[in-house]
């Protein structure tokens, strides 16, 4: 067979969203690869613009719709930098928690589509089975099971309700026996690892010259985690180790994944022993319960709620499930921030696809771009 | 008078419509259409239930339900599914070769239905009883690459085209080892036919002596069922839908239940040829086996059991790349049918048996 | 040329032999135990809301997690009680999607009718920040979730069919927020106001009053300003923050700040 271009895109089963992979085949082996993205892209940093600070929580949510809540955490930190607010302890540990158990569910429908594109559809299930159990806790606080619109400029929306500890500690239990579980379907099997084993490898130098970051960066070796390298909320004050692979290939990445979400679990239980111990807060003082308006409404344009707050930059940056992102709030004063940019972890990892897909085989497309866990929501913005 | 066959019921039907008023040659003719219709619908509502089956099994496998509004535990959802895809249209693409594009699948579905003339479920329910029948089943069941292709490439897909090049390479990779395998069993029953290969299974199922050769039958029929874990033509995370992506409606519909189709005479020739067709062991109390009709039910059941083994490997593996499978394909499967064919030669030789023993009198 | 772009690779993997016992026996634990009962919960006829399938994994494990102890708080349709609507606005302006408009209701003062909101669920995000902004907990929302309709106009929801679901009495969300402390107040800024009422008038709390304020006395050659000698003083713990009076003031002398 000659050469060819085929599109793996927009609609492909393989591509966990809206975006297009073009691949140049000779027979089943890939000779040049080349990511188009930009199908989902809806705007979120130019709607910010407009947009009052606590609303854009509410996009947030749907910049990564794994990750929702991560996403509303890192760009709360970088409002609270800039509106010179800062939230109580109580609040910052409710936000770890909410973020941990992000982590799991995003690693566990990680795991899910993964294996499932390895047509083995029994994990999808399981792990969707799973995830659901975190969605409830989720939904027991803040409301939504997806989008949560959780955090607010200051603080968290509303204190966690009785119980909800004990859910969370039992959870954790049964989702430790999963795990097992997950390892046995996967690890155990053979074929699993013949499929996954030596493909997709990028070097830690690579990880570093693209600015590949996340789980494919530890699964080269890399022990790069901003929850140890620059820590933020309190991560400082848990204990955790910071999951690592030598083997830079899809395996890695596995392995990787499957041990942060062990150690998510011991954050979590830390996490929860001190909000047991700790009752308090969870806003801070002198933040308006709700900041103004957005928009006057239709025949009313005469109506404008003219507030203005100190100026401020703000800058953060936190270990979001798919890998490194950060966020830059400029407030100059108005109600709306100036201008909002956010760092997508997972749109630098793809845009270094040509580097770790070419010379691998067809079949081999789907491992290697599932091991580097898409989200277009966030790759798009 | 007690009817014994398929085409017993057949002619009964025949003669009791238009025995008193017809000639002779119209009688056997509309038996003959009789027994046509009476396989075709047998052979499909087997196939029914069998996708049925499947989706319940996979289900619990998966920690869910599978089908189950339309009628009883779902048993009518399939039917369901059936009426909405022959609702549907199918859309040939632009630059499509017509004439391959309707006619593979077609093909694709009549060589598996075919294949049910041959095949025996009970003593005496044969079609005939022909010498050959193996090794006609074993023939028309190769055929399948052939329409596979022809529809793959006539689709002008490329997704297509791979898709029908991986299962081309892969149908006929695992040909052989099937047909090695196969050689062992009838080296050991000395028969072509299938209804004496199970007569010489009455003392001993092949499965114990020829256990080399089950296994590399099985990972064949796997393989020739483009099942889970070797679909990979159809391999859906990369390929979209393999060969049949640019099908849709009843041509769809016709892929998927020739497949299946498929999977019920792979499940059968592993019963007939290795657990015994439709006899039981000997030390069974006789009152399970003589009720009417038994040797179908007991064949029935072993089927779909391993059929059920076929979903168990479904809902704990994943799939192969094609360079592992081939390897495997000819290089460990090969050898090791050879092997059981040796192995087979052995056990007629000196007519011992690995489990059983020695057996005077056994082999030819 | 393809062989040559190959990359290189292990062709042996971890053990020789395809090793497939521990998959296989995974998965036929998992039929065993969801031969008794699998952990789906089988929707339209088992509610997740229903207290008896709330703890569904324990099938599964054989451990009870309770689940939706707190289902109540589910962010779903909202339900208003148009008899403690004050008509705000509070919700429409805090709503990020523009799905709340402010449509008159029968019954209400025919010189400023009264308005509620109508909500276009085709553009809601449920995000929960109108009946967070509902300074009466007259707007919340309910654990209702099912709105599937063939038509995208009744996806809009009237203040009376809004009212329908109040009167469901489904759970509703239980936690409210509190009022903080120290919050923005609307403020005067007295040389500016002409004294025309209309803040008094369309305030919907009424917690504004009109005090005289003395006349000065011109100085010769300075012309006083045309006004009523009237100026607005708000009760500030009447109001709701909800800056009607800002929007009708014809000056724009009424502002948010801080008390001093």
């Amino acid at each position: 067979m000659s050469e060819m271009w085929i599109n793996m895109g927009p609609q492909h089963p393989m591509t966990h969203g809206l975006w297009n992979l073009r691949v140049r085949i000779e027979g089943e082996i890939i000779l040049d690869a080349d990511p188009e993205m930009g199908y989902l892209h809806r705007g979120i940093e130019k709607i910010s613009e407009d947009r009052h600070y606590n609303e854009i929580i509410t996009l947030m949510d749907r910049t990564c719709y794994v990750a929702g809540i991560a996403w509303e955490h890192l760009y709360i930190q970088a409002a609270e930098q800039a509106l010179h607010v800062t939230p109580p302890e109580r609040a910052e540990y409710i936000r770890v928690l909410t973020e941990e158990m992000q982590r799991l569910a995003s690693h566990i429908m990680w795991y899910a589509a993964f294996v499932q594109d390895l047509g083995l559809m029994s994990p999808f299930l399981y792990g969707m089975r799973d995830r659901d159990l975190l969605l409830d806790i989720f939904q027991s606080f803040t409301g939504g099971r997806l989008t949560y619109e959780y955090m607010r400029v200051g603080g968290v929306r509303n204190d966690l309700p009785p119980g909800t500890t004990a859910q969370v500690r039992q959870t954790m239990d049964w989702l430790m026996d999963r795990f097992v579980e997950y390892d046995r379907l996967c690890l155990g099997s053979d074929i699993f690892r013949r499929r996954c084993d030596d493909i997709g490898v990028l070097k830690a130098n690579d990880c570093v010259t693209y600015g590949v970051t996340g789980p494919m960066l530890r699964a080269a070796g890399v022990a790069r985690d901003l929850r140890k390298d620059r820590p933020y909320a309190v991560y400082d004050q848990l204990e955790f180790d910071v999951a690592r692979a030598d083997s830079a290939d899809v395996t890695g990445r596995y392995l990787v994944r499957l041990q942060e979400m062990r150690q998510s679990v011991r954050i979590l239980r830390q996490v929860v022993d001190w909000l047991d111990g700790h009752p308090g807060p969870v806003m801070a003082e002198h933040v308006p319960r709700w900041l103004g308006a957005p928009y006057a409404p239709i025949g009313r344009e005469g109506y404008l709620v003219k507030r203005s707050y100190p100026k401020g930059l703000g800058f953060s940056a936190i270990e979001e499930p798919h890998g490194e992102a950060a966020a830059y709030v400029v407030n100059e004063g108005g109600e709306h921030p100036y201008r909002v940019k956010f760092r997508s972890p997972v749109f630098v990892n793809l845009s270094a696809v040509k580097k770790y897909l070419v010379g691998y085989r067809v079949a081999d497309i789907p491992p290697i771009l599932g091991s580097v866990d898409v989200c277009v929501g966030e790759v798009d913005r | 008078m007690a009817v014994q066959s398929l085409y017993g019921v057949a002619s009964l039907l025949a003669s009791a419509l238009f025995g008193a008023f017809a000639p002779a040659w119209l009688v056997v003719l509309v038996a003959d259409a009789i027994f046509g219709a009476i396989l075709l619908a047998a052979s499909m509502l087997n196939t029914i239930l069998l996708i049925w089956y499947e989706r319940k099994l996979l289900g619990r496998f998966m920690d869910r339900r599978g089908a189950m509004h339309v009628g009883y535990a779902g048993l009518l959802q399939n039917f369901a599914d059936g009426l909405k895809l022959f609702r549907k249209n199918t859309y040939p693409p632009r630059e499509a070769d017509v004439l391959g594009f309707y006619s593979g699948p077609t093909a694709y579905l009549v060589s598996s239905l075919v294949i049910f003339g041959v095949l025996p479920i009970s003593t005496g329910w044969d079609n005939g009883s022909l010498p050959l029948s193996l090794l006609l089943a074993l023939v028309i069941f190769s055929f399948a690459p052939l329409f596979i292709f022809v529809s793959a490439w006539s689709s002008n897909n490329k997704y297509s085209l791979m898709g029908g090049m991986r299962s081309a390479a892969q149908m006929i990779a695992y040909e052989v080892p099937i047909l090695i395998a196969v050689v062992a069993v009838i080296v050991l029953s000395g028969s072509f036919d299938l209804t004496t290969i199970v007569a010489e299974q009455r003392n001993y199922w092949f499965w114990a002596p020829l256990f080399l050769a089950l296994v590399v039958f099985v990972a064949g029929m796997l393989a020739e069922m483009e099942r889970i874990p070797f679909d990979l033509p159809e391999a859906e995370a990369e390929l979209v839908e393999g060969w049949n992506t640019e099908y849709g409606g009843m041509l769809f519909a016709f892929f998927m239940l020739a497949d299946y189709l498929r999977a019920l005479i792979g499940s059968i020739l592993i019963v007939l040829l290795f657990l015994g067709g439709w006899t039981l062991p000997s030390y069974v109390p006789s009152a399970l086996t003589n009720f009417p009709l038994a040797g179908i039910v007991w064949f029935m059941v072993k089927t779909y059991l391993v059929f059920g083994l076929f979903v168990w490997v479904r809902a704990s593996l994943p799939r192969v790349r094609t360079d592992q499978l081939l390897r495997v394909g000819w290089m460990r499967m090969v050898p090791l049918s050879l092997l059981s064919v040796f192995l087979a030669a052995l056990v007629v030789v000196s007519r011992c048996l690995p489990v059983i023993g020695c057996v005077p009198g056994m082999g030819r | 040329m393809a062989s040559s772009e190959m990359k290189e690779r292990r062709t042996e993997g971890p053990s020789s032999a395809l090793w497939i016992a521990k998959p296989l026996a995974t998965a036929a634990r998992q039929f065993l135990k969801s031969l008794v009962r699998p952990s789906t919960i089988v929707y339209p006829f088992e509610r997740l809301e229903d207290p008896q399938f709330r703890d569904r994994v324990r099938v599964a494990s054989g451990e009870p997690i309770g689940i939706g102890r707190v289902w109540d708080n589910y962010r779903g349709v909202h339900a208003l009680n148009i008899a403690t609507c004050i008509s705000c606005n509070l919700c429409a302006f805090s709503c990020p999607d523009l799905c709340i408009d402010m449509v008159t209701v029968p019954g209400g003062d025919p010189k400023h009718p009264k308005k509620c909101p109508q909500i276009d669920y085709g553009k809601c995000s449920y995000c929960g920040f109108c009946s967070d902004a509902c300074p009466e907990g007259c707007l919340t929302m309910t654990t209702r979730y099912e709105l599937a309709t063939s038509k995208r106009s009744e996806m809009v929801f009237s203040p009376q069919q809004l009212y329908e679901v109040f009167e469901r009495k489904l759970p509703m969300n239980p936690i409210r927020l509190e009022r903080p402390e120290n919050e923005d107040a609307i403020l005067l800024e007295g040389p500016l106001c002409i004294g025309c009422n209309a803040c008094a008038r369309d305030c919907p709390t009424q917690c504004i009053t009109m005090l005289d304020i003395p006349k000065p006395t011109a100085k010769p050659g300075e012309r006083l300003p045309k006004r009523i000698w009237k100026e607005p003083v708000i009760n500030d713990s009447d109001c709701v923050r909800c800056g009607t009076c800002i929007s009708v003031c014809p000056k724009e002398c009424l502002f948010w700040g801080t008390h001093p």
